[in-house]
């Protein structure tokens, strides 16, 4: 259970896809998602699931993963235009990849890629052959020690290798000036000579020893952020590019909560202690709240919720419809937000897209109650 | 759930000859993008006063469309090659009359029209016979769970059999539903028509609803042909008297047969009986109204993106009106189907400033609410299927809420998701999406042509098929909307390197009419609202029983397990009798040439 748990809470869109619909807490009239939502559309159809969607800063093109390759079951990342609704792949096409983000700088396309690893069509051919026999499990995100960090130039649309340490190396972002970035890996794992309990747990839960590191853009000077025992993943930097906002989990893997710390790993400031599987984190940028994805309504019941960036008050949910709701990502104006949901019933999630309203979203959390205090 | 089916060779071989590099970016043309304001004054013109509900074939429905046909020409569409307008009438039978029916016994009971009502599917003609009374002239068909035949151990060859109206009235439950389902005046005539009755003589019995009522003459607008037998509807004193000499009440026979006990409810009655039938099948004319928009390049032959939208709605009310019994008021159908109109003419308006990279045919359709009369005579008497990519079709899509739109018949071809996704990027739309392609629309007709089809709705309400569904109640913001979405679809498939391939999706069994009763699995798809006598066959499903047999699209069944089919209800009572495993003879006909075959139904699968 504690491993299944873990697993379904990697950040790149681990999403559990088999989740039952229709297990959304009851909501209040006054907390109806419609306050905060508004003109919701679907933005991804094509292909069995699509999630992760992140902004370009002048809003108009979009980079996300999703299934829907052929003959590969594993996500590909993909490049959308916003004004135009044209979509092309970035990514190889093979292998598994996840987490794209755009450089605020040059365009660039940063995303995480197993393509190297000769394995890659065998392993999509067992998958495939894994879900037409029918059995299911529940989504697992395998923290491959093949992925690697990449990126694709838009000036000559060549893909450059970032990232080439034995372990996971995925998760990754883009300082707002696009000069950093900031990303997870699992490497330490490789690196120390492990015993006891932490050798069985290498064997179970390599996401164990995934920590936040950040390197320059062009790969360089890769260095190790945090050094707490337990699954620190999901960085982000601030609209800013003051501090970081990441997820960290607890050593049993049985919670996580949402994070800051300055771009160098000092002053880390937990947010939420909120007592469930809190990921997803990501900074509005009017830099007042943070929105993220949690289950405290239930072990496998994701909703998008947002806190103030002190996380001085109790989260506010923002979500209210049935399936899955997370990874909740504001238009860099501040007005919109795009996150991953199963609202639409079937089996698999997709990215939507709404107006978001501010106002609404200050004023409740102005009346939330303060941490501890329910 | 689905097969593919071969793709259009004809079309992907014109495509492949033109083919263009597809822009990796393709700019969208918000330019010019169709307004509020502009659907609203078509929506008016369409719903204007003289308009009177648009029905098929009436005054009304002519002067939306002269609308049509001014704004498509000024938009610069050119009429189908080898028609000189853009005006394409089709011709159907709008209505049967019965020109004074008779019926005659044993020399002195004569009884004339206003005793005598021909029923809308008999043949003309005059027949005698002595006369037999059959109970409720039910025959269930035999593998059915209940057995119930009112012709057993009967000699009705070359009688008249009078039939009491509806179904014994102390049927419950499962054996209610399926006296319900098999007790209509059409299941009546085939029965009597399979027992070898020359004619047949319905009466609403004593301890009926409407005791003695003559019964409303059943007319189809979809199947106006004969069923094979002279029938009529008679009033109660004609009824006993036809009973009068068997020494019986009738109203006491109905009481036993209500009972439950059909044994003792079929005898000879005394006399000979001579029925004369006359009616006349008027042919109205309705017209669908077609354009043709040129390609960027110019060009106007095809192959051609087709998208379209029924134009006539139900008039004065009559039966499609959910306020049937109503006196006679004009149902605007400002939804339904004003809006897709708009939407359509809209689109091909900024079709002609910006042109798609194919030629795109533009069409309003007439006679849909009548059973999808316009679309299905276009596709059988105008064009050559293959000529079209895909066929996009608007039916209500002015109620726009919630920012949801529905998509539906994503399933007939594999490109929809992908075009529907880049659409809708722009489009902003709440998205419900289904796969079926079987839909109450005249898309419909596209889809069993092996057409790629697509179609836009934006839900039903409760001013749906009432006089209350009037121009001040669209969303004409969320129309133009609609109309830009549509015009991104279209685009988008005029992007396209290929044809789109076309998938015949299975008909989910829950669609087929009186479904419990049909277990045994065929693999015919019928053609609904055809004229042709016998069952036009839209096509087979792939690996399915008929295609095993040999059957294809466009052949005629006219004979089924030793039943003549002369039309769909012929058809679908043959089908009510046949058992899984056991082969039924199939005659057909095809290419003018009558043939036989062996069906073996399966399972559904």
């Amino acid at each position: 259970m504690i491993l299944s748990l873990r697993r379904a809470a990697g950040r790149c869109l681990i999403v559990p896809f088999l989740l039952l619909p229709g297990l959304s807490g009851p909501a209040a009239a006054q907390d109806d998602e419609s306050r905060f939502l508004n003109r919701i559309r679907r933005l991804t159809v094509e292909g069995a699931r699509a999630g992760e969607g992140y902004f370009s800063p002048d809003g108009r093109e979009m980079v996300f993963q999703s299934e829907r390759e052929p003959g590969n079951p594993f996500f590909q990342i993909y490049w959308m235009s916003l004004e135009t609704g044209d979509i092309r792949r970035v990514s190889p096409g093979i292998g598994k990849t996840t987490c794209a983000f755009l450089s605020g700088k040059n365009g660039d396309i940063l995303f995480a890629s197993t393509h190297l690893d000769p394995r890659s069509l065998e392993l999509q051919q067992e998958e495939i052959a894994f879900r037409e026999s029918g059995r299911e499990r529940r989504y697992a995100w395998d923290y491959d020690p093949a992925m690697d960090i990449f990126v694709e130039q838009r000036s000559d649309g060549e893909l450059v290798r970032l990232t080439d340490a034995r372990g996971y190396d995925a998760e990754a972002s883009y300082s707002p000036d696009g000069e950093w970035i900031v990303f997870t890996s699992n490497r330490p794992m490789f690196e120390e000579a492990l015993k006891g309990r932490e050798a069985r747990l290498a064997e179970v839960d390599p996401s164990y020893f995934a920590e936040i590191y950040r390197m320059r853009a062009d790969g360089s000077g890769q260095e190790r952020l945090t050094s707490v025992p337990g699954y620190d993943g999901g960085p982000f930097y601030f609209p800013d590019g003051s501090r970081i906002v990441w997820r960290r989990f607890s050593e049993d893997g049985l919670i996580a909560d949402v994070w800051t710390m300055n771009p160098d790993g000092s002053d880390p400031q937990r947010v939420t202690d909120f007592g469930a599987m809190s990921w997803a984190p990501y900074v509005h940028p009017s830099l007042q709240y943070i929105l993220f994805a949690s289950n405290k309504l239930g072990f496998s019941n994701f909703e998008v919720y947002m806190v103030d960036l002190a996380g001085e008050k109790e989260p506010v949910r923002v979500t209210t419809s049935d399936g899955f709701d997370g990874l909740p990502v504001p238009t860099p104006d501040g007005n919109g937000l795009a996150w991953t949901s199963g609202r639409h019933g079937g089996p698999g999630s997709q990215i939507y897209l709404a107006d978001w309203d501010h106002e609404a979203a200050l004023e409740a959390l102005r009346s939330a109650p303060l941490r501890g205090s329910r | 759930m689905t097969d593919s089916l071969t793709p259009f060779f004809r079309a992907a071989r014109r495509l492949r000859a033109a083919a263009v590099a597809a822009p990796l970016v393709f700019v969208a043309p918000f330019a010019g993008a169709q307004t509020a304001d502009e659907v609203r004054a078509d929506v008016l013109a369409l719903t204007a006063p003289g308009t009177n509900g648009r029905a098929v074939g009436s005054p009304g429905a002519a002067q939306a469309r002269r609308y049509l046909i001014a704004e498509l020409a000024a938009a610069g569409a050119q009429p189908l090659p080898g028609r000189g307008q853009l005006g394409i009438p089709f011709s159907f039978v709008e209505r049967v009359d019965d020109r004074g029916s008779m019926l005659r016994a044993g020399g002195h009971r004569r009884f004339g029209s206003d005793q005598v009502r021909a029923l809308a599917f008999s043949e003309s003609g005059e027949v005698r016979g002595e006369l037999h009374f059959v109970g409720y002239g039910i025959r269930l068909p035999e593998g059915a769970e209940v057995r119930y035949d009112s012709y057993a151990g009967q000699e009705v060859r070359d009688k008249v059999v009078l039939a009491l109206r509806y179904f014994p009235d102390g049927a419950e439950g499962d054996e209610r539903s399926l006296f319900q389902r098999h007790s209509g005046l059409r299941a009546k005539a085939i029965a009597a028509r399979e027992a070898g009755a020359a004619g047949l003589v319905i009466v609403s019995g004593p301890r009926s609803p409407n005791p003695g009522e003559l019964a409303p003459d059943g007319f189809d607008i979809a199947a106006p042909g004969g069923q094979g037998i002279a029938a009529v509807s008679v009033d109660g004193p004609a009824g006993e008297s036809l009973f009068a000499g068997s020494g019986r009440e009738l109203e006491a026979v109905q009481r036993s047969l209500d009972g439950g006990d059909p044994l003792d409810g079929s005898f000879p009655l005394p006399g000979v009986a001579t029925l004369t039938v006359d009616l006349e099948r008027v042919r109205g004319t309705g017209a669908n109204v077609v354009g043709i928009l040129p390609a960027a390049d110019g060009g106007f032959a095809p192959p051609w993106i087709a998208i379209g939208a029924h134009y006539d709605h139900l008039g004065m009310g009559g039966s499609g009106s959910l306020n049937p019994h109503g006196p006679p008021e004009v149902h605007p159908g400002a939804d339904d189907n004003a809006s897709g109109t708009a939407a359509v003419l809209a689109m091909a308006r900024q079709v002609a400033e910006t042109p798609l990279a194919r030629p795109l045919l533009v069409a309003f359709w007439s006679g849909e609410e009548s059973g999808l009369l316009g679309s299905t005579a276009f596709v059988r008497d105008e064009i050559v299927p293959a000529e079209l990519l895909a066929y996009v079709n608007l039916d209500m899509v002015g109620r726009l809420e919630d920012n949801r739109l529905t998509v539906q018949a994503l399933g007939s071809s594999p490109v929809w998701p992908r075009i529907v996704e880049r659409a809708n990027v722009p489009g902003g739309f709440d998205l419900a999406l289904g796969d079926d392609p079987y839909l109450p629309t005249d898309s419909s007709a596209f889809n069993s042509a092996g057409v790629p089809t697509l179609n836009l709705f934006t839900g039903t309400h409760p001013d749906y098929h009432r006089p209350t569904d009037t121009a001040d109640r669209l969303n004409y913001e969320g129309l133009a909307r609609v109309a830009r979405f549509a015009g991104l679809v279209a685009r988008r498939v005029a992007d396209l390197d290929e044809a789109p391939a076309f998938v015949r999706v299975e008909r989910s069994p829950d669609q087929t009419p009186a479904r419990a009763s049909m277990t045994a699995y065929t693999g015919t798809i019928p053609e609904y609202a055809t004229e042709v006598e016998g069952l036009l066959l839209g096509g087979v499903m792939a690996g399915g029983p008929a295609e095993a047999a040999g059957l294809a699209k466009g052949d005629v069944i006219v004979e089924f397990g030793g039943t003549p089919v002369l039309n769909i209800y012929d058809y679908m009572n043959a089908l009510a009798g046949v058992r899984i495993g056991e082969p039924v003879t199939v005659v057909y006909r095809r290419d003018g040439e009558r043939r036989t075959t062996t069906l073996t139904p399966t399972p559904r699968p």
